[in-house]
């Protein structure tokens, strides 16, 4: 019992606690909007993860170079790239879909090593070098394909947009991979290295660590992130398209900072995918918003552009609220650095804090 | 045996070392000695990886290595403990010390319950009392440098490499610091120990290498050495005789008041806090580290929030909203944490000693480069700071400088009250020295000083009258014939009768 009050108190200091806090009312809000009986059904959960996985996925990404200190906002434009370089391979060269995806992820692993060649090698400055190679990257993805086109077999995408014993959606697969291999990463030296790296890549230099050589690491397991993606958004639409998803860069570096990310250092995967729910499902709720809108007052009738400004102005709203909880994490530094001046010993001082919570 | 032969290293047109030697046998401690600016630091980086020389060769054992990286100093088996700490604050205790050495298990992840064991040792050997999940950056400074020991220690190094690390250490962890290096003297590992405070170099030390402008002066058995032949060698001046002592300054109990404290206090640091301060009088502030010397210093200067009390500042009742109004008030600042609080470190010396004096002027005053240079060309002369060019940025010079031109940049400005918060931590005898001429000449020029200070023989050296601060309180006020080592050290003790 104790233990698991103390595992609650820990997730309550934890980075990730206020993009929790966020994502649990952008859930309480979209099923109420959207009415529980509607929304807790296999079909609504089928749906969020089939359209929202590459989404969330690329977040987690970007999570994961934030932490070791750099970024890459050119992350959409590369999902573009491996949906491209998956069907045109296909086409062109007739190679089977499965290897096709291969080559996609491969794909996007390389443009992730430019990246890092541009931040860490050349030390240009992460936000610009990424902006730049967005363009780049988008003018390699109009080269390989000049219009939308293409086919994925129909197996393919039937798959993915079905459900294993009736109820997990096969999409959410794909996260769970994900998730996988990022909770044995981060029980490697890599895991370490990477906060080290983040927070005063000096000081991780002086301990023996290579910290371009952590960056790459990064660089290339957000690579195959953006690479499994790219998949699932090939998957999801079924054909080519060269210039998609290319505010998924920025969208994910917000989504990020809103699941209480900082620049370097701080925070966990799990802020990546608490932003990235958060994100996904107020643009959701807000779409039933608007429809109860129409269906409650007669002749109500609005653009689209509205939702979008609706959406924004929330998550406008919940950015700012990261400050209010980054200064909670000032507070608590203030109370650490005051109890270390007292000099009591720190198993009094749990106790107490335990005892005070039994009342 | 591990040794540095002919190292030569320069930035720029800086030399840092040249040819200099060291060597280091198993089971010997030496202590590298120098002022600031000799390349003590320097060669500690050569060893550690951090700075590559551009001439000169590395042995250990008598075979040549090179060191390009902290990863080859490290599997070399040689650990530093660094003075400005490599330790990541957003990270956990645990977490850091097992940086870059993590013991893993078959899967190649973390072995958690190794890593348990190892900490948990570490933490008891080295009396540290703290959280292994807390983040470093919630404990004290003399908590963080232990455990920059300990992770510097849990890598069974050869060679332990300790730059400066006793700075901000309480006596009682200094004692636990040097039983785990006479451990370590046991079971033959080589240590190089650098270090300001001769006490300790005495106490610990077997052997010395002393250093002075890139180059190895002298080096032999620490026992052939009094402290008087060490000042000569790291600055090639026998120490002067005429020491200053307590009966000397004048009291200038009668003078004009500049500064009445009365009853201040700042949460959580300082409680019911009264002092005054004359004109022309220098003010030493003493006490252990962190009992409110510091807090008080930015409370007179209006950085920190004064929660009760009045200050009577030169006549009128000054409540300073910020550092730059007390500035306009006739207040000077110079703080020991100089890359943090006092220089710019990438802009030119001569931008840096203009500074003080911008931020007294008008915002739209017009400033000639002619104007500029003469000013900073004379604060340059005057208190003998060595420089390359006045365009160079002031981080090529060396710490004991770098501090001369904070104080050099301040005194341009003739504050009426200088104050100074630990100004000489870090800099060598030789400018310690030398800063404190500055100060004696500018209080008998009028000036007030107040300096608060770690170290005690600096008070007893410079002060007229010594605050104690002890637990945010002043414990005991020492002038006269009262100023005398034991009664301060008593104070800094809280033992007041």
């Amino acid at each position: 019992m104790t233990k698991i009050k103390s595992t609650l108190q820990r997730f309550r200091r934890s980075p990730a606690f206020a993009g929790f806090i966020l994502f649990v009312v952008a859930f309480i809000l979209n099923a109420a909007l959207q009415g529980p009986s509607a929304f807790f059904t296999v079909r609504t959960f089928n749906t969020l993860f089939a359209k929202n996985v590459p989404f969330i996925l690329v977040t987690i990404g970007q999570a994961l170079l934030l932490m070791s200190g750099t970024m890459d906002i050119s992350c959409g434009v590369q999902v573009a790239l491996v949906n491209v370089v998956v069907i045109m391979s296909g086409q062109r060269m007739g190679l089977p879909f499965l290897v096709c995806c291969l080559l996609g992820i491969v794909a996007a692993m390389l443009a992730s090593v430019v990246c890092w060649v541009c931040c860490s090698i050349f030390r240009l400055p992460a936000l610009l070098a990424s902006y730049a190679l967005t363009f780049a990257i988008k003018g390699i993805n109009v080269m390989i394909m000049d219009v939308p086109q293409g086919k994925v077999e129909k197996v393919f995408y039937k798959a993915y947009d079905s459900q294993i014993f009736g109820f997990i959606p096969v999409s959410a697969l794909a996260l769970v991979l994900v998730l996988l291999i990022w909770l044995y990463v981060k029980r490697t030296k890599f895991g370490s290295h990477i906060y080290a790296v983040g927070a005063n890549p000096r000081n991780a230099f002086a301990a023996g660590i290579s910290p371009s050589g952590v960056q790459l690491k990064a660089f290339l397991l957000k690579g195959l992130f953006t690479g499994i993606a790219g998949v699932c958004i090939t998957l999801m639409i079924a054909s080519g398209n060269p210039l998609q998803a290319e505010d998924y860069g920025i969208r994910s570096l917000s989504a990020c900072i809103l699941g209480g990310l900082g620049f370097g250092g701080w925070g966990s995967v799990a802020c990546g995918v608490f932003g990235a729910g958060f994100y996904v499902l107020i643009q959701n709720s807000v779409y039933y918003f608007f429809s109860l809108l129409v269906k409650l007052i007669p002749g109500f009738a609005v653009s689209s552009y509205w939702q979008n400004f609706v959406t924004d102005i929330i998550i406008f709203l919940g950015l700012l609220m990261t400050i209010v909880t980054a200064k909670g994490q000032r507070e608590a530094l203030k109370q650490g650095i005051v109890r270390q001046f007292k000099r009591e010993p720190y198993k009094a001082e749990a106790k107490e804090g335990n005892g005070g919570e039994g009342k | 045996m591990f040794e540095l032969r002919a190292i030569e290293k320069r930035f720029d047109a800086v030399v840092a070392l040249n040819g200099a030697h060291l060597q280091v046998e198993p089971g010997e401690i030496r202590a590298l000695l120098g002022s600031n600016g000799s390349g003590k630091s320097t060669m500690i980086k050569v060893l550690a990886g951090l700075v590559n020389p551009n001439k000169g060769q590395v042995l250990i054992d008598g075979n040549p290595v090179t060191i390009q990286n902290g990863q080859d100093s490290r599997k070399l088996g040689i650990a530093t403990a660094f003075q400005d700490l490599s330790l990541i604050p957003t990270m956990s205790v645990r977490d850091n010390i097992l940086l870059g050495n993590e013991p893993r298990n078959k899967l190649g992840m973390v072995d958690k319950k190794a890593a348990d064991e190892l900490i948990d040792s570490l933490l008891k050997r080295f009396k540290i009392d703290c959280d292994p999940n807390a983040y470093v950056q919630t404990l004290m400074p003399s908590v963080q440098t232990m455990l920059e020991v300990a992770k510097a220690v849990s890598l069974k190094p050869r060679l332990l490499l300790l730059d400066e690390v006793t700075a901000s250490l309480h006596y009682d962890e200094i004692e636990v610091l040097f039983s785990v290096m006479r451990e370590l003297k046991e079971e033959g590992v080589a240590m190089l120990y650098v270090t300001h405070r001769m006490n300790e170099v005495f106490q610990i030390c077997d052997t010395t290498t002393i250093m002075r402008s890139g180059e190895t002066v002298t080096e032999g058995k620490m026992s052939d050495f009094t402290l008087d032949d060490i000042v000569y060698y790291m600055t090639g001046q026998r120490p002067e005789t005429d020491a200053k002592g307590a009966g000397e300054h004048v009291e200038k109990a009668d003078g004009e008041v500049l500064l009445d404290v009365q009853g201040m206090t700042v949460f959580p640091k300082v409680r019911n806090l009264s002092m005054r301060a004359y004109k022309g009088e220098i003010v030493g502030i003493g006490g252990l580290q962190g009992q409110g010397q510091s807090e008080f210093i930015r409370a007179l200067l209006g950085a920190e929030t004064v929660e009760d009390g009045t200050i009577i500042y030169d006549g009128k009742e000054a409540k300073f909203k910020s550092p730059a109004a007390a500035v306009v008030n006739g207040m000077g600042f110079i703080s020991g944490e100089r890359n943090r609080e006092a220089m710019f470190p990438l802009r030119t010396i001569e931008e840096n000693i203009i500074a003080g004096k911008v931020a007294k002027g008008n915002l739209f005053a017009f400033m000639t480069n002619k104007s500029n240079h003469a000013f900073a060309n004379d604060a340059v002369e005057k208190y003998s700071i060595k420089i390359g060019e006045l365009g160079h940025p002031a981080n090529s010079l060396s710490g004991g400088n770098q501090q001369k031109l904070v104080v050099a940049r301040w005194i341009a400005m003739q504050p009426k009250l200088l104050l100074l918060d630990d100004p000489t931590k870090g800099v060598d005898i030789h400018s310690r020295q030398e800063i404190h001429r500055i100060l004696r000449k500018c209080a008998d020029e009028g000036m007030t000083v107040i300096i608060s200070s770690s170290e005690s023989e600096e008070l007893l050296a410079v002060s007229d009258r010594i605050y104690v601060f002890y637990e945010g309180a002043v414990s005991a006020v020492l002038s006269g014939a009262n100023k005398t080592p034991e009664a301060l050290v008593a104070a800094m003790m809280g033992m007041t009768e």
